[in-house]
């Protein structure tokens, strides 16, 4: 054990100062204790130098085994009160030095034993409270990170709502572009085929039939263009909601009702399964109409082409647990494929050559006008399933 | 490359939309021009042209390639043909960038009938006029790189507006040679006159449309 990392009790000269009183002491008691006791100097100096090496280090144990031989030479070995002693002495003084020596050693011996004990001891602690300091640097860190996280959650919220908004003002923005265009469009048909028209009907020699074919190609315009605007004032006409409490089965049949002359002159067949007891919902009807209405078109439109198997569509209401009402209007038509799915509610994406992708984009944001949803799923080949859902209640929600 | 003889112009018309092409196609039909109409840019790309006088009635505003790309890509690929745009409202941007890429004309939805004819008609002749230009540069480029050497030497000099004795005294040889290789300039070149030589190798120096 190195002695920088013994930890005496006292400082240097103190230590030193200290072994010279204990030896004092014991000189001192051995010369009053001398009349009664005779000669009991041996023990006090040996307490003085085990005290002297216990408290003060190995170099002020020497220092006491010293004194303490200088002053039994002096004091007590005959001849009294001089430096020198006599042969037959010797061999005492010699064993008292050696005893001295030997309980100094020990002592110290055991002294630093017990130092690098508590040394070691220190250390260890100083580790523990080094690891637990680390813990706890550690475990603050991630308290922080934690905070940091749920912050940036947060703000992540926040962008996505406020990036809904701007999707929303955009569409808006685009939807107006792509109405002139859709209007423009069949308008600049109009235009061209009325003029090829005259300008057969001009010639020297006037061809009727070209005349009469572009005749003919400017009153499809004409229709294309009047079922654009019809479609857009729908779209337009009800722009707030007037909501009141609605049975959603009476909805359902009502709009039926009105898709029954659709639905025969392409074969198809409604089944309505309501459910009996179903919870009123606050929506405004005509819009429910409109989507539903919506939804039962598309269907219809979806087994147009069908031929091998009977052209079914199924309409079922039924009461979620979740105080919901859910619609579902399934197709037994031609499905649609994964790679359509995604693109079902974007303004203007279409699959059919008369249709302008606004039906679906459009309920959609009625039913989640309402606080409901809408999605598709698809039944592979035999047929896809448009459902929504609508909160169940009978007055605006709290 | 030489157009054929009587090679009828064409109008190609570009249009996703079907009752806008057969109009426009009924339309300029009636005036006795052939047309060839085109669903997409990429169907047009696709197509085999013949060598003739033509122009481009061209949507600007179409799925996939746009009429733009369609005219950046006939550009890069060196092919010039006059193109007349048709533009939706509010497509200014678009407009000025056709127009700094050399578009013919521009033409708003809807397009009136005769405005259309019109324009296809200024831009069949101007493509005509073009290609006979075109025509014209690669035959005099044929002539006079028939030239030897030393001949065109001699016909910097002429065109330069020098004499014949200065000449001489300029590439160090005699009257008579000079006088030889100048009639042999005259001749390859099938210049009527010293003016038509002048204007035809100021032709040739004009950097190419």
């Amino acid at each position: 054990m190195e002695a920088t990392r013994a930890k005496p009790f006292f400082a240097e000269p103190l230590r030193y100062g200290s072994a010279v009183a204990f030896v004092s002491i014991a000189l001192w008691l051995s010369l009053i204790l001398q009349v009664p006791f005779g000669n009991p100097f041996w023990f006090f100096f040996a307490i003085a130098v085990i005290v002297s090496t216990w408290f003060a280090g190995r170099g002020p144990g020497w220092l006491a085994v010293a004194l303490s031989s200088l002053a039994v030479l002096y004091f007590f070995i005959p001849p009294l009160h001089s430096w020198s002693i006599k042969l037959p002495d010797t061999p005492f003084f010699a064993t008292f030095v050696l005893c001295q020596v030997v309980a100094n050693w020990l002592i110290s011996w055991r002294r630093q034993a017990e130092d690098s004990l508590r040394d070691a001891r220190d250390e260890l602690e100083a580790r523990v409270a080094e690891r637990t300091e680390e813990l706890k640097n550690a475990n603050d860190a991630l308290v922080r990170q934690m905070a940091e996280q749920k912050r940036m959650e947060e703000d992540l919220q926040v962008t996505r709502t406020e990036l809904a908004r701007v999707v929303r003002i955009t569409t808006i923005g685009e939807l107006t572009a792509s109405i002139a265009h859709e209007v423009n469009q069949p308008l600049a048909a109009v235009v061209a085929n009325a003029d090829a028209c005259v300008a057969w009907l001009s010639r020297e020699d006037p061809n009727l039939a070209e005349a009469r074919a572009a005749a003919d190609r400017a009153t499809q315009g004409a229709t294309r263009a009047s079922e654009v605007i019809v479609r857009i004032r729908s779209l337009i006409s009800k722009v707030t909601p007037e909501k009141s409490r609605v049975q959603i089965n009476e909805i359902i049949q009502q709009t039926v009702a009105l898709a029954e002359g659709q639905a025969s002159r392409n074969n198809v067949a409604f089944e309505f399964e309501p459910e009996p007891d179903l919870p009123p919902v606050f929506a405004d009807s005509i819009q429910l109409q409109q989507v539903i209405l919506n939804l039962v078109m598309n269907g219809i439109e979806a087994m147009s082409s069908v031929t091998e198997r009977p052209r079914r569509l199924l309409i079922r209401s039924q009461a979620l647990s979740a105080g919901q009402v859910e619609v579902s209007v399934r197709d037994l038509g031609i499905g649609v494929r994964p790679e359509t799915m995604s693109r079902l509610f974007e303004p203007f994406f279409t699959t059919r050559s008369k249709g302008i992708g606004m039906g679906l984009p459009i309920s959609r944001s009625i039913i989640e006008a309402h606080g409901g949803k809408l999605w598709a799923e698809s039944d592979g080949a035999h047929g896809s399933t448009f459902r929504f859902t609508l909160p169940a209640g009978d007055g605006p929600a709290a | 490359m030489k157009d054929k003889p009587g090679a009828e112009p064409v109008v190609f018309v570009i249009d996703d939309d079907r009752m806008i092409r057969e109009g426009m196609q009924s339309l300029i039909r009636s005036v006795g021009l052939r047309v060839e109409t085109f669903a997409s840019a990429q169907d047009f790309l696709m197509a085999k042209r013949q060598e003739a006088p033509a122009c481009l009635v061209l949507d600007v505003r179409m799925p996939g390639l746009s009429g733009l790309d369609l005219q950046l890509k006939l550009s890069a690929a060196n092919i010039q043909i006059p193109i007349i745009f048709i533009t939706g409202h509010g497509d200014i941007p678009m407009t000025v960038r056709a127009m700094k890429e050399g578009a013919y004309e521009f033409l708003t939805k809807p397009v009136r009938g005769q405005d259309l004819l019109d324009a296809v008609q200024k831009a069949i002749a101007s493509d005509r006029e073009l290609r006979q230009d075109r025509q014209e540069l690669r035959e005099i480029r044929a002539r006079f790189d028939a030239l030897t050497p030393r001949e065109k030497e001699v016909l910097e000099l002429v065109v330069a507006g020098l004499l014949n004795k200065q000449i001489a005294d300029q590439l160090a040889m005699s009257e008579l040679t000079v006088k030889t290789h100048r009639a042999h300039v005259m001749d390859k070149t099938q210049a009527q006159s010293l003016a038509h030589l002048v204007r035809m190798s100021e032709k040739l120096k004009t950097p190419r449309k």
